[in-house]
């Protein structure tokens, strides 16, 4: 078995709040190594279908457990619903490369999420704790049901400001109605993760107005290790693999 | 237990390989132990010149298979060699470079450059490329077939394999063209010619609108043309389609092929190559065979 390949022992799968699920599972290696931004890739079914792995961002990774985060939606996330306690899971990982910490002279730390893209920034904001710039989290989902982990933000000293399609809470509207929050700064970070509209208007503001960032792009992926290259994107320095080069980018280097 | 197997002058330690295009260029995946016990490797297909290959989507998932329009992405030949072949080499694995182009002096220009670059245990010819000047890929014709691999064949210092195409009529012809060339193997199949539509934007989900089906789904097809071929050429054949495990890999060992090539389930476990190879010889030791020709083209009428 390759070293990123993990024989997992389910440790719970539940339904939080009304729409997402958190699966969690022992992963002693693979806690210890992952960084945030990373992913892991699962064996849904041991069967051929569906065929491919299907990538999960890692939310958390402490005591030697991992959890993610995840929507029943497709195919592949709807069979991850049927894992119970103590099922094994086949599992790759940590794969791909992670976001830049955040340097000493970021004063604010700018995490924009929309849905289930959030899921990485619960790791980001774990391991930046004690970092001292002021941490904002500007998140944007259909409606309040689709809005989870807020608290958590709250306790790793993450402020989160809201938006939802529908106005049940905070702001109606786009995540960029929050963009108004991010201070115009060399020393803003931004880093996102979520639908590739949204991220697009993060890039475009953070070009208009010189900011740094990062983002954390989604293909459909078959390897996740960089040798297929079917999930390559088109980036400045032209197609790069999801998986492998990224998923987390420079924004500056995307092409929407 | 013999499990070597020779194509043309080159020996290889055992039968199983990777298709071209599963493994990519990637480094780091050379050292693993996966790919220290391959009989060959056969990295993605290199192109006279870079490819940036096609927008996305690139791949999309079918029932027990995947359609793929990579457009293979690489680096050039020249940067190959200097780049990624002494990584490979490393290795210790016999290596069977995969190269395609548009015309036949483009081919002998590229088997040139690898006769200089030396070492290597064989070249195989990608052969599903448009033919400039019939307008069907070279694959699907016997004669730019033959053309090809006489021209090639008359300058490479390697063992020649010719890839074959399954979108053809009758793929044993096309084999038997490419050993009247001078190849000294054939591999088959590569993808079959595939579409996937997305009903709710009405539009293909392969962003080149068509590509390559591979996977367990192909691989009935892909078992019955190596056993078609097997009868009808004297040269080894190099059997894959949509291999996940042992069994698999003795289908085609079975139907004729000398060596088998895992390719789209690579993606899905990575170490299949190393439960493949150990599988074969298992049902070796189990049947009480010495040598893996005792299995090769076994197959009962």
């Amino acid at each position: 078995m390759p070293e990123t390949q993990h024989s997992c022992q389910v440790i719970e799968n539940r339904k939080v709040g009304s729409v997402y699920y958190r699966l969690a599972f022992d992963a002693p290696v693979l806690a210890g190594a992952a960084q945030p931004g990373q992913f892991v890739h699962i064996r849904v079914s041991e069967g051929l279908e569906p065929l491919f792995r299907r990538p999960f961002s890692i939310y958390r990774a402490q005591d030697g457990r991992v959890e993610i985060f995840y929507e029943p939606v497709g195919k592949g996330s709807r069979l991850l619903v049927q894992k119970k306690k103590g099922d094994l899971l086949n599992v790759l990982g940590p794969l791909g490369r992670s976001f830049t910490p955040p340097g000493k002279d970021v004063r604010q730390i700018v995490f924009i999420g929309g849905g289930i893209g959030v899921a990485p920034f619960m790791l980001f904001s774990d391991r930046i704790k004690t970092h001292q710039a002021g941490k904002i989290l500007l998140y944007g989902g259909r409606s309040k049901a689709h809005t989870f982990a807020m608290t958590e933000f709250r306790r790793n000293g993450v402020r989160p400001l809201i938006a939802t399609d529908d106005g049940s809470v905070g702001v109606k509207g786009r995540v960029s109605e929050l963009f108004s929050q991010i201070e115009i700064s060399p020393e803003t970070m931004i880093y996102t993760c979520g639908p590739r509209p949204m991220m697009a208007a993060v890039a475009a503001f953070a070009k208009a107005n010189s900011l740094r960032g990062e983002a954390s792009m989604e293909e459909v992926m078959a390897c996740g290790l960089g040798a297929c290259l079917g999930c390559s994107i088109p980036t400045s320095r032209g197609y790069r693999t999801v998986c492998h080069d990224g998923p987390v980018f420079p924004l500056e280097e995307l092409v929407f | 237990m013999k499990i070597e197997v020779q194509i043309g002058s080159s020996v290889f330690p055992n039968p199983v390989t990777v298709a071209s295009g599963t493994f990519g260029h990637s480094e780091e995946l050379y050292q693993s132990p996966e790919v220290k016990c391959l009989g060959a490797l056969v990295p993605k297909t290199v192109t006279l010149h870079a490819q940036q290959g096609n927008p996305p989507r690139r791949i999309c998932e079918t029932p027990a298979g995947m359609i793929n329009a990579i457009g293979i992405e690489n680096p050039g030949i020249d940067a190959f060699i200097a780049q990624k072949l002494p990584a490979l080499k490393k290795t210790g694995v016999p290596l069977v470079i995969s190269i395609s182009a548009h015309s036949p002096e483009d081919f002998v220009f590229m088997a040139e450059k690898l006769n200089a670059a030396g070492g290597l245990a064989g070249v195989e010819l990608n052969l599903s490329c448009p033919n400039l000047q019939k307008k069907v890929l070279v694959a699907q014709s016997e004669e730019a077939t033959l053309e090809v691999v006489r021209r090639v064949k008359a300058v490479v210092k390697y063992p020649l394999v010719a890839k074959l195409s399954p979108n053809v009529t009758d793929i044993a012809r096309i084999a038997q063209a490419a050993e009247e060339g001078g190849a000294d193997a054939v591999s088959m199949v590569n993808t079959f010619a595939a579409m996937a539509i997305d009903i709710r934007k009405r539009r293909s989900r392969i962003g080149n609108f068509t590509g390559g089906l591979s996977g367990p789904a192909i691989r009935p097809i892909a078992v019955r043309m190596v056993c078609e071929t097997f009868s009808r050429i004297r040269i080894p054949i190099i059997g894959m389609g949509g291999i996940t495990c042992a069994d698999d890999a003795l289908e085609f060992l079975i139907a004729g092929a000398t060596m088998v090539a895992v390719g789209t389930y690579n993606f899905v476990e990575p170490q299949t190559s190393l439960q493949v190879l150990a599988g074969i010889k298992a049902y070796m030791k189990e049947n009480r065979m010495t040598d893996i020709r005792e299995l090769i083209g076994s197959v009962q009428k």
